[in-house]
């Protein structure tokens, strides 16, 4: 019943400083709602795919007390990097795969998807059928490139929250993009 | 103690105490199951990592023998994707291109994120020579901005600053003692103070990691996000590519995309890496309206068929630098390029020219030890073309030495004129020891004594 493929995601996501927790369809979208109202987020930029109404997401952070806009939202750039408005925002993302060795989410651009979602806010949920995960990064670029299909204009390899070593050599999260990943690994 | 190390075997874990070390070690050669275990693990640890590298380096010498054909399906593949491209000969070509384009389309900020290109392109001069602000995000690099200062390492430009130096430069750039002594703090008021200058930014800048010629792609490698703000905020995304970080398909970008974070951070990923194909494509909300890559020749072409052609495999990891004691002791802002350690030794001196006093001094800047070498994970043999580079400096000063050295070698070939050489030497260090040391010597001897001593006697003195 448990996929090796999804434990070794969790522990190479455990490595990258991002955190996971594995639950059924029927679940995911109270734990990822519950996930965000602990990191006290106040407003979720969520990606327009049909997962997350699938899930019952918006109603479930509704619930929570946050609010929640669909991609593209109506926002302001400067709203969008929380220049204005609540700081304390989410963007929720919907990977194509995952790459199991190295803890690493596969993010396409498209109508649906900005680029920026995950970067641009202070939290980021990843929602993620466990049927998507792959074992090598070979296999994900080998997929999402594949000849025939079209190219994405941006795809993005995130493995883990953003950080820098630049002061002083120590690593210290949420440099530029999010501060903190969560993968919500749906069975 | 004892019974805990037996093992159900009966053999003894850590045969201490017992026999000779001959003895122990037949036993464990006899040890058929040991050897099989001893192979097995140093084939996981050691030959994988060689295996990599014979494979990497494999993917880059193809590269370079087939950069023309490449570089025309890249271009041909960007363009498919809506996006312009220009091959600049060199660098002033590049920044001319670059910040006429941020004139024409009335661009008064622009956002880059880390680049060597860029540098090398000297392209913030150019956008300030036109009165347009450059902001580096990259966090280490703007810190270095603020304090007017080179970078002194490709990965972490701003090492050689501590905590207090950069709260004091933040606070001179916001205009207030508000601002945190902590790291966690610093580094998210860089956060929201950067964050305005991507708000304000008309135009991103990135470098770029490596160009993937079958489908027109450019990837960027990052750990702190400010790359992909720079590449989806602004209206204009400009990516600057060196010619030769062209790979063919996405086979041999994922093996390259996972040798080049081992190799520069020793860790198995880096935070983002950014795939960026053409500008954004209809109904997509964000990312840049227009993509231009620039390509720089900049030298790059004519090292091409020549014995330095193994230097266009680099993949700028950084790794060469952390392995070279000669780095290690002056760190990179000495070397006066923007490559600085063994690749920039060899490269600098071959990108400027042979006219340019890089040439002349850079490829000394190694004690040719080969750590270099061993380090690099593209297999490029740099203590080798350090030697090429040498030879390729001979100037009229260095046949002179020439002539020094073989009349040197002349006297130390002979026992009966080395050991006169010798029994001078001798008396003049006895001659000028003071307590059992020189201090100084004359000549030659005396750039040797600048920084150390010389005991006058062998064995020392207490």
């Amino acid at each position: 019943m448990t996929d090796p493929l999804v434990g070794e995601l969790v522990a190479s996501l455990a490595r990258r400083k991002a955190s996971a927790q594995v639950v059924p369809a029927a679940e995911a979208a109270r734990a990822a709602a519950r996930a965000m109202a602990d990191a006290g987020v106040a407003r979720a930029v969520l990606a327009d795919d049909p997962l997350v109404g699938d899930i019952g997401l918006p109603d479930a952070l509704r619930r929570e007390g946050i609010e929640a806009l669909l991609w593209p939202t109506a926002l302001s750039r400067r709203e969008m990097l929380g220049l204005e408005g609540p700081e304390d925002s989410c963007g929720v993302t919907v990977p194509r795969m995952a790459v199991a060795e190295r803890g690493t989410a596969v993010l396409g651009a498209s109508p649906g998807h900005g680029r920026g979602i995950d970067v641009t806010n202070r939290h980021h949920v990843a929602l993620l059928p466990a049927g998507r995960i792959v074992r090598t990064l070979a296999e994900a670029l080998a997929r999402t490139f594949a000849d025939g299909h079209p190219v994405p204009s941006a795809v993005s390899l995130v493995s883990g929250p953003s950080r820098s070593s630049d002061i002083e050599k120590i690593s210290t999260l949420g440099a530029h993009g999010a501060l903190s990943e969560h993968v919500v690994i749906i069975t | 103690m004892s019974t805990r190390r037996r093992r159900a075997s009966g053999r003894v874990a850590y045969p201490d105490a017992h026999g000779t070390l001959r003895e122990r070690t037949v036993q464990a050669l006899a040890d058929d199951t040991l050897r099989g275990n001893l192979e097995t693990a140093a084939a996981s640890w050691g030959e994988s990592r060689d295996a990599m590298r014979d494979r990497a380096r494999d993917i880059r010498r193809r590269n370079i023998r087939e950069l023309p054909a490449l570089l025309s399906e890249m271009q041909a593949k960007v363009r498919e994707a809506g996006g312009t491209v220009v091959r600049a000969q060199d660098g002033a070509e590049a920044a001319r291109y670059i910040t006429g384009l941020a004139r024409a389309r009335g661009v008064t900020v622009v956002a880059k994120s880390k680049s060597m290109a860029t540098e090398e392109i000297k392209l913030n001069e150019s956008l300030t020579d036109a009165g347009i602000e450059v902001v580096e995000t990259d966090l280490g690099e703007w810190i270095l901005q603020l304090a007017g200062e080179r970078p002194s390492h490709i990965i972490a430009p701003a090492v050689h600053l501590n905590r207090g130096q950069v709260a004091a430069l933040f606070r001179e750039e916001a205009g207030t003692d508000d601002v945190p002594d902590d790291r966690e703090g610093l580094v998210a008021h860089a956060r929201v103070r950067l964050r305005e200058k991507f708000a304000q930014a008309g135009m991103g800048v990135s470098g770029v990691n490596l160009g993937v010629a079958s489908t027109g792609t450019v990837c960027i490698v990052e750990n702190e996000g400010n790359a992909r703000l720079v590449t989806s905020q602004p209206r204009i995304h400009v990516a600057v590519m060196g010619m030769e970080r062209v790979v063919a398909d996405w086979d041999e970008a994922a093996h390259i995309l996972q040798v080049l974070p081992m190799a520069a951070i020793g860790q198995d990923a880096a935070n983002y890496v950014n795939l960026i194909t053409g500008p954004r494509r209809e109904g997509e909300a964000d990312g840049p309206e227009e993509f231009h890559l620039v390509i720089v020749d900049g030298g790059r072409g004519a090292l091409r068929g020549t014995e330095f052609e193994e230097a266009l495999s680099c993949i700028r990891c950084g790794a060469c630098l952390y392995s070279c004691p000669m780095w290690k002791s002056v760190g990179g802002q000495a070397y006066g390029s923007p490559y600085s350690g063994p690749i920039g030794a060899v490269i600098t001196p071959l990108l400027e020219g042979p006219a340019s006093p890089a040439s002349r001094d850079l490829p000394f800047m190694s004690s040719l030890c080969g750590a270099c070498g061993e380090a690099c994970p593209v297999g490029i043999p740099l203590q080798d073309l350090l030697v090429r580079a040498r030879a390729r400096a001979s100037s009229p000063a260095t046949r002179r030495s020439a002539v020094a050295f073989r009349a040197w070698s002349r006297l130390w070939r002979r026992p009966t004129t080395y050991r006169a050489c010798m029994a001078g030497w001798r008396l003049m260090l006895r001659a000028r020891g003071k307590g059992g040391w020189v201090t100084r010597l004359p000549g030659p001897g005396a750039g040797w004594t600048q920084v150390r001593d010389m005991p006058s006697h062998w064995p020392p003195r207490p």
